[in-house]
């Protein structure tokens, strides 16, 4: 299959480069040999609890080269989403991710936005969001994980109240996050590439590579973070590329994707 | 005169003769006799008088509710004092149905229900629930009774979710507010599971309606203002459905693209007045 130069590099952050605060062994390294090579590098995820600052300061903490504006999280396609159609936000975030919205007006709000905010899912502010919802507002859902796991047990994610929702109002929301295509092509928006010219490197077989190779891009699906064996097997087409860690996904791309010499 | 009205509404070469052979009226009761809200809300003008001419009318007449936010029996009680003439032995509501159910299949719930509901569960045992059960919980669809409920039902070995009802939304005094269908799919969702509906629109809930009133499916008429829970629910057990323009209606519902009522009409006093002509 006759395939474009390789022109940009999407990398997920949690599992991928690091596992909270342990750096995955050789990443940092791996990381600035793929910057060496001609391709634009973005690190993607689809946090709904941190703005961009938050993961910026971790990542360099963990002595990782990068910068702000290379981060492109779903609170960041939710806010472009937002800009876009010029509309007011009721923002069902929690307080740690208001930040990456200054800016927004958010008075007399038209559209609803729901990630994954605990203390706003109760029955009043609930109804507020139908009632705008119902009067025609979008509703944007930053993603609709059905639950996560917290260190007291499992808790619903923002999936439920996004379905329940979409069926008090029969409408459907846009969902920006991964794996939504939409995620992954916003992403490009400003790197002047098409997504047969991107690889993306990730350690959930279906939101990271999965998603990401339904957008058109090649994925390599790294064996560290939430990998569990035979995850490979669950999304299809395969992952282009099943391997150990980050730093032998680098040395893949190097070897045999950067095009002809 | 009130006929205008009736007529007007109808869809063009319609007069609603069907009504001929109708021998039974069921009410839907929230947003066809009375309002719900503050103080525990208010009658809709003209449905008190309405429901005493139909029953002196000879049809026979039954109520059938999705209302969990109270018992049967303190439900009844508030309509009397608004100064409705009915008794709770004609009153169907999901709570007993559904109690009948977890006897029969000998089942212990995880009750997220409104608190004044809790009565209709005093003989039901409720340690280790095997299943989850959810009623119109209103302000306590808080996210922890939320979450509680998804622990259970997803730590069980086999998710059995019931809910009492599945509507979308019902009209309050101080505007329309999410029901408990809102909350079902939720749990639907998180927990990759189909709830079973114990209430309207199951068939079976309208089949024990018709069982005690002694009639077809065909001969009985069901009044609401839920098109798809009230009208489609009664339509697709053979009754004929009318909608009313009080409550939850919404303009949109008369131009459903799967659900047409059999007729369209203001209120109940002025499907009343319909229905009466015609008999």
């Amino acid at each position: 299959m006759s395939r474009r130069t390789l022109k940009a590099v999407l990398i997920d952050l949690s599992g991928t480069l690091h596992i909270e605060d342990a750096v995955v062994p050789g990443a940092q390294e791996a990381l600035a040999r793929l910057r060496q090579s001609p391709v634009t590098v973005k690190f993607v995820t689809n946090t709904t609890k941190e703005c961009k600052r938050t993961l910026f300061e971790r990542l360099r903490r963990l002595n990782f080269d990068l910068q702000e504006r290379e981060i492109f999280t779903s609170l960041t396609a939710a806010r472009n989403l937002l800009e876009q159609r010029a509309v007011r936000p009721l923002l069902l975030v929690e307080d740690s991710a208001l930040e990456d919205f200054t800016g927004l007006e958010t008075s007399d709000p038209n559209a609803v936005v729901i990630g994954l905010a605990p203390e706003h899912f109760n029955y009043q502010t609930l109804n507020k969001a139908f009632r705008l919802i119902l009067d025609g507002a979008p509703l944007i859902a930053i993603h609709k994980a059905r639950y996560y796991k917290r260190k007291d047990g499992l808790a619903l994610g923002p999936g439920p109240f996004v379905t329940g929702l979409e069926y008090a109002t029969d409408t459907k929301a846009t969902v920006v996050g991964k794996p939504e295509k939409a995620f992954f092509l916003e992403a490009l928006r400003d790197l002047n590439c098409s997504p047969e010219e991107t690889v993306m490197i990730g350690d959930d077989a279906r939101d990271d590579v999965g998603g990401a190779q339904n957008a058109g891009m090649l994925g390599i699906l790294v064996k560290t973070g939430k990998y569990r064996p035979g995850d490979e097997g669950k999304i299809n087409p395969p992952p282009h590329l099943t391997c150990d860690s980050f730093p032998e996904a680098v040395n893949h791309i190097l070897e045999h994707l950067l095009g002809s010499k | 005169m009130r006929m205008r009205t009736c007529v007007s509404s109808m869809a063009a070469g319609s007069s609603m003769e069907w009504l001929k052979s109708v021998k039974g009226v069921i009410l839907d009761m929230c947003g066809v006799l009375y309002d719900s809200g503050e103080g525990g809300g208010q009658a809709i003008h003209g449905s008190i008088e309405a429901v005493k001419r139909l029953m002196d009318s000879g049809l026979i007449v039954r109520f059938c509710t999705n209302e969990t936010q109270n018992t049967r029996e303190k439900f009844v009680q508030k309509l009397r004092a608004m100064g409705f003439d009915i008794s709770v032995s004609h009153v169907f509501s999901p709570a007993p149905a559904l109690v009948r159910i977890l006897r029969e299949r000998r089942l212990r719930p995880h009750l997220l229900v409104h608190d004044d509901l809790m009565p209709e569960f005093d003989d039901v045992d409720t340690s280790s629930p095997n299943c989850v059960v959810i009623g119109d919980a209103a302000d306590k669809f808080s996210y922890q009774n939320l979450n509680e409920a998804f622990r259970v039902l997803i730590g069980l070995e086999k998710p059995l979710l019931f809910s009492l009802g599945q509507g979308r939304y019902y009209k309050e005094t101080d505007g329309l507010k999410l029901d408990v269908g809102v909350f079902m799919k939720a749990l639907e969702y998180a927990c990759d599971v189909q709830a079973e509906v114990v209430g309207k629109p199951s068939a079976d809930f309208f089949q024990t309606v018709l069982n005690d009133m002694s009639l077809q499916p065909h001969e009985a008429v069901m009044i609401g203002d839920d098109l798809l829970n009230d009208v489609g629910g009664a339509q697709r057990c053979g009754m004929k459905g009318i909608q009313v323009r009080t409550g939850k209606y919404r303009p949109s519902d008369e131009k459903h693209p799967s659900v047409r009522a059999d007729g369209y009409v203001d209120d109940l006093a002025a499907a009343t007045d319909a229905i009466l002509t015609n008999h």
